[in-house]
């Protein structure tokens, strides 16, 4: 990805859905612009099509029209299995719903996506161990997920989500399913590690308090986006 | 270990149950595939090992259409055509009391020629004494299994009854062959010499056959053709392996409909994978929309399914090879016993293990496994990560997929019509077309379901109210979990409707057949070595006694011959008829009274109906026979209905079987009493009547009728057995689908519970909703099994034996299908049920 220019630029992106018999629209000529290295938090109400938005982002969605270029590819010229693979090479993805794999133990949780990346050699496994030392869960490595708590599933997922180094991290209400002072918890986390890898950060939030804490903040109204 | 690898066993070996049925799910299918395929091996391969060894080296034998051959032309053969590699061959059947169950092979042979054909005669090896079997009258020699089976030795006589005649043959030797292929082969037969045997089988003068060894060249070629010039009417000269395949064609479409049935089985196998596998990419539907968030490719996941059912097809083929080898065991008897009753003798010493059929089973159940799994596996890959994780989407578009599939289902089954149109006697056509109606119906059932769902849901209502209202629209709620369920459950009852109907529309029209067709009150024959064929020519003296008998008011005679022309099998009969037994023929067309009138003036032939049908016959066509004077043309004069062989038969009146054979025996005797005779204390008479030393069976018309009906419920038990397997398959299925679909609604039957739910409205909403899919399941299966009994009765079974079947639809078939249906749904409820009531509602609403 370029380093430094714009990380990501949506141009009059369009995208709705059918639900039934009508159709929604979701987002109606969208467009930003957002720098390398940037961290943006995204408000809007439920159902707004923030989330939509994430997903456009990460390519796991197609928009109806317009172009998202993420680091200078334009995803909609790419494969699905392209987009897969520009996804898992250079995203990291943060849900609400923290999304460990319940399969797999806290660490193998991390070198999944190392694993994905074809990294699977010794330095691997120092690195997911790096990042449970940095979300302080290092003690946690062979428990599965459902022996933690959702403050400390969320900060795996963290973990998880930069342990590749993603050159961008999306974030879906990182803390919406947590008390304040846990979600507080997460988010020093979360910046401490963004900060230390100068990862471009787009977080889609409810909490002023967290929207506050970022770069920039863009509202997402009526389908489009406007500076906060 | 690759961590997906890693994550995916751990998912498998968390859901251990759902595991298991899966592996048994194929395993079950391959047992069934395997066990048939070795039991129908086993069979042809005591029967090519007993030909072959009973062979020899033998290359060409002299045989005749009429079944034996003057000894005479072994001296033509001789002398005056100067091939010494000839030898003369007497085989016939005998039964001793001292080897119950069994039947002998009579071999009888030369000693002196038998140097370049059956080593094991000619001394070598198996140490035989031949001088020993000349010099004896009757001498006989046993293979040491048979010897030590009888508990006879050397200088011991053997009891045996040959054609009704009791005989006391010295016991002259014991062989055993050095190799274990040529043990297996004679371990049935009684070797006499040549002469004695002609004397016990009453054959004298006369040879079975008369052995060639010819070789394979320029002068072999002149030796067969100065043989075929020398040659009177009536006898031909056969490769052995044609007169092989002959025998073992007879039993190919009893082969071909067992291993569609077992192959059913499979099918209902490869129900329960798709099921176990669809549930399983259901059930982590969200963790694979995370796997696809975090870039695993399509590619990756579809690979990640088919590994897990790459695994369980393996585990599952090798649980079923083992399964496999234990069922046929019990099989082998019954598929045996199946071709004993009906086409032709053949020991059977153990299960022929082919590494081949090992290889095909395993092959077929991970395939099927593997297709099984791969639309869930694509449906898996397919799902958008967003999507994946919203169950509503999902049910959503499965509602969506119900019309289409059921669209889709129609279209198949127009399909399999066609292709059920298509004029071929193909069996492999044939089950094609039944395959795609059974899969289109499959995909018409949840539409079917939800039909009926919709209309019991207000008297749910008004009975059970909110309860009941909640179970019913629980069924269509769920719909992409319960469809695969009741699709698999629909087909598994349906085919057991079908196989029953058709089993009863069998059983019905043979017992409307004996009723018409036995009309003597005393049927005699000789006692042979199958049950439903009877063999040998009666004594005239003994004849002459029981017709004379003062309550016999009249007499039908009965000579048959299992003759083959042009590498067919057929039965050749001979019919002297008593007036009363002329309306034992039903025919396809024309007046009965006429043709009978044409019969008894000996204008012509009558043919059954697997007679006509196997050779693409009409009624006015001709049938060639092999006669004392030739080869003569003889009309079919009609064509009667027959469901005593299925390789056909062609009758004649006996007037007419004296001009065209030298033969006056007789096999069998209808007898026709006196009004108000006691059929019983007749056949005390007439068995009195018998001189010492000599037996015949004789037995009132409803004695036969139900020996007759004994061979038919044999003959099925295969089916039936089969039939259950496959529900077992399918019950199976339907029960761990089921289960495992409330399993999954833990959480939605936790939140129930914290509403104030108690465990037993639970248990009742669980068990009224799977009770629900068994209904509709069941109720659907009706019609359904209806339509496929249709298309095995008229088409399968038409093509694969060439009978007209009367289809009869028994209640108790629809009620046990609609029962075992109910029955397997709520049963499938009971445990998830149970598994709620002592779940505390705080757990069930944990989360992960």
């Amino acid at each position: 990805m370029n380093d430094r220019g714009p990380s990501i630029e949506l141009i009059d992106v369009h995208k709705s859905y059918e639900e039934g018999e009508r159709t929604h629209e979701v987002l109606t000529g969208t467009s930003v612009s957002i720098r390398a290295g940037e961290r943006v938090a995204i408000l809007g109400p439920s159902g707004s099509g923030k989330s939509t938005l994430l997903n456009l982002i990460s390519g796991i969605d197609l928009p109806d029209s317009g172009t998202i270029r993420v680091g200078g590819t334009d995803l909609g010229a790419l494969t699905e299995r392209d987009r897969t693979l520009f996804r898992r090479d250079h995203i990291g993805f943060v849900f609400q719903f923290f999304n460990l794999l319940p399969t797999l133990t806290v660490l193998e949780n991390l070198l999944l996506p190392l694993e994905l990346t074809g990294s699977t050699n010794g330095r691997a496994d120092d690195r997911a161990r790096e990042l449970l030392a940095a979300v302080e869960l290092e003690a946690r490595a062979g428990a599965f997920p459902d022996r933690l708590s959702g403050g400390e599933q969320q900060r795996i997922a963290i973990a998880r989500a930069l342990v590749h180094e993603p050159d961008l991290l999306l974030a879906d209400e990182p803390t919406g399913n947590l008390d304040q002072d846990t979600g507080t918890r997460v988010v020093e986390a979360l910046e401490a590690l963004v900060a230390a890898q100068g990862t471009t950060m787009i977080v889609v939030t409810h909490s002023r308090e967290l929207a506050g804490r970022m770069d920039r903040i863009l509202e997402l109204d009526h389908g489009r986006l406007r500076e906060g | 270990m690759r961590l997906l690898t890693k994550a995916s066993l751990r998912y498998l070996t968390h859901h251990r149950l759902q595991l298991l049925l899966s592996v048994l799910g194929v395993a079950l299918g391959v047992a069934v595939v395997l066990s048939i395929d070795l039991a129908i091996q086993s069979a042809q391969t005591g029967f090519r090992i007993s030909a072959e060894t009973v062979s020899g080296r033998t290359t060409h034998v002299l045989v005749s259409d009429l079944g034996s051959v003057d000894e005479r032309l072994l001296n033509t053969v001789r002398i005056d055509l100067d091939i010494t590699a000839s030898a003369p061959v007497v085989e016939g059947f005998a039964t001793s009391s001292v080897l119950p169950g069994r039947a002998l092979r009579i071999l009888g042979i030369d000693p002196f020629s038998e140097g370049p054909f059956r080593p094991y005669v000619a001394g070598g090896s198996t140490g035989l004494d031949v001088s020993e079997l000349m010099t004896t009258r009757t001498g006989v020699v046993l293979p040491a299994s048979l010897a030590e089976e009888g508990g006879v030795s050397v200088g011991d006589s053997l009891p045996m009854v040959v054609e009704g005649e009791a005989w006391s043959v010295p016991l002259v030797a014991i062989i055993e062959p050095a190799d274990e292929l040529a043990r297996a082969g004679l371990a049935d037969v009684a070797l006499m010499d040549v002469a004695g045997a002609q004397e016990v089988l009453r054959m004298v003068g006369r040879l079975s056959r008369i052995d060639l060894r010819i070789s394979d060249d320029e002068a072999g070629s002149a030796e067969l053709e100065a043989i075929a010039g020398a040659l009177p009417d009536g006898v031909g000269i056969e490769s052995v392996g044609t007169r092989s395949e002959t025998m073992s064609g007879m039993i190919g479409a009893f082969d071909v409909n067992l291993t569609a049935l077992s192959l059913l089985a499979l099918i209902f196998g490869m129900f329960l994978i798709y099921n176990a596998v669809t549930f399983s990419v259901v059930q982590r539907r969200e963790i694979l929309g995370r796997l696809r968030a975090l870039g695993v490719t399509r590619d990756e996941i579809v690979r990640l399914i088919l590994t897990e059912a790459l695994w369980i097809g393996i585990v599952g083929a090798l649980l079923g090879t083992l399964v496999g080898i234990f069922l046929a065991r019990g099989l082998v008897g019954m598929v045996t016993r199946t071709i004993n009753d009906l086409y032709f003798s053949v020991s059977v010493q153990g299960i022929d293990l082919r590494p081949f059929l090992f290889a095909k089973a395993c092959v077929l159940g991970v395939g099927a496994t593997l297709l099984a799994a791969l639309p869930p596996a694509l449906e898996a890959a397919g799902a958008n990560p967003r999507m994946a994780a919203l169950r509503s989407v999902v049910e959503g578009r499965a509602r969506v997929l119900v019309p289409r599939a059921a669209l889709v289902g129609s279209i198949l089954c127009a399909v399999g019509i066609g292709v059920l149109s298509i004029p071929t006697r193909n069996l492999v056509v044939s089950f094609t077309g039944l395959f795609f109606i059974i899969t289109g119906l499959a995909l018409i059932t949840p539409a079917g379901t939800l039909v009926l769902v919709a209309a019991v849901r207000p008297l749910l209502g008004r009975v059970w109210g909110t309860l009941g209202l909640m179970a019913a629209r629980g069924v269509g709620a769920s719909l992409s979990r319960t469809a695969p369920a009741i699709a698999a459950l629909v087909v598994a009852v349906s085919v057991t409707v079908g196989l029953g109907v058709m089993i009863q529309s069998f059983r019905g029209t043979l017992v409307q057949w004996l009723d018409g067709t036995l009309r003597a009150d005393v049927y005699v024959s000789l006692p042979g070595p199958t049950a439903s064929r009877a063999a040998g020519t009666m004594w005239p003296e003994v004849i002459e006694d029981f017709v004379g008998h003062p309550e016999v008011s009249g007499y039908s005679t009965y000579r048959g011959m299992d003759l083959v022309r042009d590498g067919e099998a057929f039965r050749l009969v001979a019919l002297e008829l008593d007036p009363r037994g002329e309306g034992a023929f039903d025919f396809l067309e024309g007046s009965s009274s006429d043709i009978m009138a044409r019969f008894r003036a000996g204008e012509g032939v009558i043919a059954s109906e697997p007679y006509v049908f196997r050779r693409g016959l009409e009624r006015g066509d001709s049938v060639t026979l092999s006669t004392a004077s030739g080869d003569r043309a003889l009309r079919i004069i009609g064509v009667f209905y027959d469901y005593g062989s299925e390789q056909g038969t062609v009758m004649m009146s006996r007037s007419l079987y004296d001009r065209l054979f030298d033969d006056p025996g007789v096999t069998s005797l209808g007898l026709f009493l006196e009004e108000g005779a006691d059929s019983e204390r007749v056949v005390g008479d007439l068995l009195a009547l018998v001189p010492p030393g000599r037996a015949v069976i004789a037995r009132t018309n409803d004695t036969l009728r139900s020996a007759s009906l004994e061979v038919f419920d044999r003959t099925f038990q295969v089916t039936a057995v089969l039939r259950l397997l496959a529900f077992v398959v399918a019950f199976v299925g339907v029960l761990s689908a089921l289960a495992a679909l409330q399993l999954e609604r833990a959480r939605e039957l936790g939140l129930l519970r914290a509403s104030g739910m108690t465990p037993g409205q639970l248990a009742r909403l669980v068990v009224t909703q799977t009770g629900l899919i068994g209904l509709a399941a069941g109720v659907l299966a009706v019609p359904m099994g209806i339509a496929l009994s249709i298309v095995m009765i008229f088409v399968v079974n038409k093509r694969s034996f060439g009978w007209t079947l009367n289809m009869e639809v028994g209640p108790e078939v629809l009620l046990q299908a609609v029962g075992l249906a109910l029955v397997g749904a709520i049963l499938a409820g009971v445990y998830p049920a149970w598994k709620m009531s002592r779940t505390s509602p705080a757990l069930a609403l944990r989360g992960e």
